[in-house]
């Protein structure tokens, strides 16, 4: 190559490095434009991230139409969602907000999932925006698992409690009747066993299934007091009622009352096996509903909803309940655009809220006067009624505790129904957990 | 382009924006992780410097020692079991057989198929109930040994072993039949003529002229056996109970469920190092 050649090899190579440079920078000055220009006619953008994807979830639907009716009523506030499935998308949102790259608003599950960012600094109080009226409009207590130290970060759409589901078929073909005490699931396990039908369906692969069933048994045994206490000291894990717990917990393994395969059934699998009416029993939050519910689903109709059986020696009543979670969308703190942020916020949790409860998604955290409820299926209305009777609620214990002690918290179930563990051993290891820095209202 | 290439600055232009990548997407990462493993930090707030802390509490972990235990047990499986089956497949295939191309196609769709297909699949052929596996075992009579192959403690890890095993068994087999068709046909030929077997000529001819491609193919057996992650999660989780958990599954539990970002970067630091030491230390020991 000559010198000359060689020369204009080097003006095209340095060319065309310049080019991508200009190229890779594009995007993110057409960013910076929007946010200077608020007077001209640049609409501005909100991205919106969430775990609601797939047919088979009745709010995946509901987050995309909120979104065009509000993109139509706003031009000029333009909302983008991105999203993905469940597990992906905590390892996403936990990466991307760490880096300080997380959207507008994201979905969030409540309690201690949601607390190290706000004491982080990296999600927005909305006090200034929510008003006297759109307060009034929610369901009385239910901003309590939205507000931290005081401040409002997010408002409530619709929430879930956990219910034994039995399958009605399979009870008349054992001849078991459905429990309302202990010791009548005791009898209903046998029967059904007897039949040569699974009892109980359980994914512990995925280990908090299993964990729901210590924790309301916990609670029906210990009390919503004593456990609200224990999990802000674990210490008082330690004491004979959640030993208790945890050996009816084993005297029910040592029935059979679960499927021999749990430590390799995922929670999907789980809830495919009981809609298909392979098992008689599963104690699972209302999101499974739509499965059962489902027009193909072999157990449609067959199903009802029961609040779980109380402990004639426990301390917990039938009107305490396992669930209540308040997950929903929270604000980006470095979000240029607070303002129409926290109006989107406002409405798509109002949109959702009441959609989802007509949609079966969730039980509803709005006043939900006026709504057309005759479509509703009988197992959302069975659980709604359930709530109605409510007295208190302790959300999943997952939620409450903090994240290393829920994982520890959900081995230690896993190894109790493995029967790894003692009941006596189970509790002493609880007690050495973390305790939940929550207000457990 | 001789005049070019040996021009520095050309060069330079060259190389240099590689360099940048790589030290980009790859050493600027292990910095950090270096970075992270010296602190107690949730991942989300500002994190407190505690010096080798996070290595001292790794070293008298028995979980974490226990998941080192399964990827070496794995590295050995692979080695001594799977490499082997490749170099048959291998050595058959480049001896000339029918259909040499179609085969060569068929074991390598393993090693082009997603593993979380692949996951899928191999779970629903250990499930319980209507698991392939247990469904033949009890149609030839064996009723007895059929079992929750991945939902117990005795047979979970040796259950999830296998499909990587079956997955990558092609590649390995491509790596060598590479080798084996590079070796000159005159060899062959030579060997032919002095009347030696088709067996006496793989072991004193073929494998023999092999040695190099054997040794990456050992070489990323090892090293793949001791990152593996992804088959893992999708069949077991690591469970039941951390019967096969491996370093980086544990790794993905300890940074994502519980939050301890420190300590899963004090784990991922020790899966570089192990993999760069075993690394230099296979090449130091086995020449070839």
């Amino acid at each position: 190559m000559k010198r000359a050649e060689r020369k204009r090899f080097m003006l095209a190579l340095v060319a065309v490095i310049i080019m991508s440079l200009v190229f890779t920078s594009c995007s993110s000055s057409e960013d910076v434009k929007t946010e200077d220009n608020g007077e001209k006619k640049e609409p501005i953008r909100l991205t919106i991230w969430h775990q609601s994807v797939g047919d088979a979830d009745p709010t995946s639907k509901l987050i995309t139409e909120a979104i065009n009716e509000w993109n139509e009523a706003h031009p000029d506030i333009i909302v983008e969602e991105d999203g993905v499935t469940g597990e992906q998308y905590k390892t996403r949102i936990k990466t991307a907000l760490a880096a300080g790259e997380g959207p507008d608003l994201c979905y969030m599950w409540g309690g201690s999932f949601v607390q190290p960012y706000i004491e982080a600094g990296k999600l927005l109080p909305i006090d200034e925006y929510v008003d006297d009226t759109v307060l009034s409009k929610l369901i009385e207590g239910t901003i309590n698992g939205c507000t931290y130290n005081g401040k409002i970060y997010s408002l409530p759409m619709y929430t879930f409690i956990a219910s034994l589901y039995c399958n009605t078929e399979l009870f008349e073909k054992a001849g078991a009747k459905i429990p309302s005490t202990y010791d009548e699931l005791v009898d209903a396990v046998k029967k059904l066993r007897a039949a040569g039908i699974t009892p109980v369906v359980l994914g512990e692969k995925d280990r908090w299934p299993g964990m729901y069933w210590y924790d309301i048994m916990a609670m029906r045994q210990a009390g919503s007091d004593e456990t609200k206490a224990a999990l802000k000291d674990p210490s008082k894990f330690n004491s004979p009622d959640f030993i208790e717990a945890a050996r009816k917990l084993q005297e029910l393994v040592d029935l059979g009352a679960f499927n021999e395969n749990m430590f390799s059934m995922s929670f999907d699998e789980m809830v495919t096996a009981f809609a298909n009416g392979e098992a008689a029993m599963i104690y699972q939050g209302n999101w499974i509903q739509a499965a059962v519910e489902d027009p193909e689903s072999p157990t449609k109709g067959k199903v009802v909803a029961k609040p779980f059986p109380v402990f004639t020696d426990g301390k917990g009543t039938v009107t305490e309940f396992y669930g209540g979670a308040v997950d929903g969308f929270y604000i980006n703190a470095t979000t240029p655009h607070p303002k129409e942020a926290a109006e989107f916020l406002i409405f798509l949790s109002e949109k959702l809220g009441k959609g989802g409860y007509l949609a079966g998604a969730g039980l509803p955290c709005w006043n939900t006067e006026g709504l057309d409820t005759s479509n509703l299926n009988p197992l959302t209305v069975q659980t709604a009624d359930l709530m109605k009777t409510a007295t208190s609620f302790i959300t999943w214990w997952d939620n409450i505790l903090p994240a290393e002690a829920s994982e520890i918290h959900k081995n230690l179930v896993a190894e109790l129904l493995a029967k790894k563990l003692t009941p006596e051993e189970f509790c002493q290891q609880m007690s050495q957990v973390e305790g939940s820095t929550l207000p457990l209202n | 382009m001789n005049t070019v290439l040996s021009d520095k600055k050309a060069i330079c232009f060259f190389v240099i924006p590689t360099i940048l990548i790589y030290i980009a997407v790859i050493f600027l990462p292990i910095v950090m992780s270096i970075n992270y493993s010296m602190l107690k930090w949730d991942g989300i707030g500002k994190g407190t410097f505690i010096g080798f802390g996070n290595y001292i509490e790794l070293f008298s972990d028995s979980r974490f020692l226990n998941s080192v235990v399964h990827s070496f047990l794995f590295a050995f499986v692979s080695i001594f079991i799977q490499l082997p089956i490749s170099l048959l497949f291998a050595l058959i295939l480049a001896n000339g057989v029918k259909g040499e191309k179609f085969f060569r196609t068929v074991y390598f769709i393993p090693v082009i198929m997603s593993t979380v297909v692949i996951g899928q699949l191999w779970s629903k052929i250990y499930n319980a109930d209507y698991g392939l596996l247990n469904t033949f075992l009890k149609a030839i009579g064996l009723g007895s040994l059929a079992r929750d192959w991945l939902g117990r403690e005795d047979t979970a890890l040796i259950a999830s072993f296998i499909p990587i095993l079956w997955q990558y068994v092609g590649y390995h087999m491509l790596i060598m039949y590479s080798g084996a068709k590079s070796i000159s046909a005159d060899i062959y030929e030579a060997a032919k003529i002095d009347g030696a077997s088709a067996i006496k000529t793989a072991f004193k001819i073929t494998i023999p002229l092999m040695k190099p491609v054997l040794k990456v193919s050992v070489m990323f057996s090892l090293i793949g056996s001791l990152k593996v992650f992804d088959l893992i999660y999708v069949l077991t989780k690591g469970g039941p109970f951390f019967s096969t958990e491996v370093p980086s599954t544990y790794m993905y539990t300890i940074i994502f469920d519980s939050y301890r970002y420190g300590y899963g970067s004090a784990i991922a630091v020790f899966i570089v190092v192990e993999c760069l030491v075993l690394t230099v230390l296979f090449d130091k020991l086995i020449k070839v």
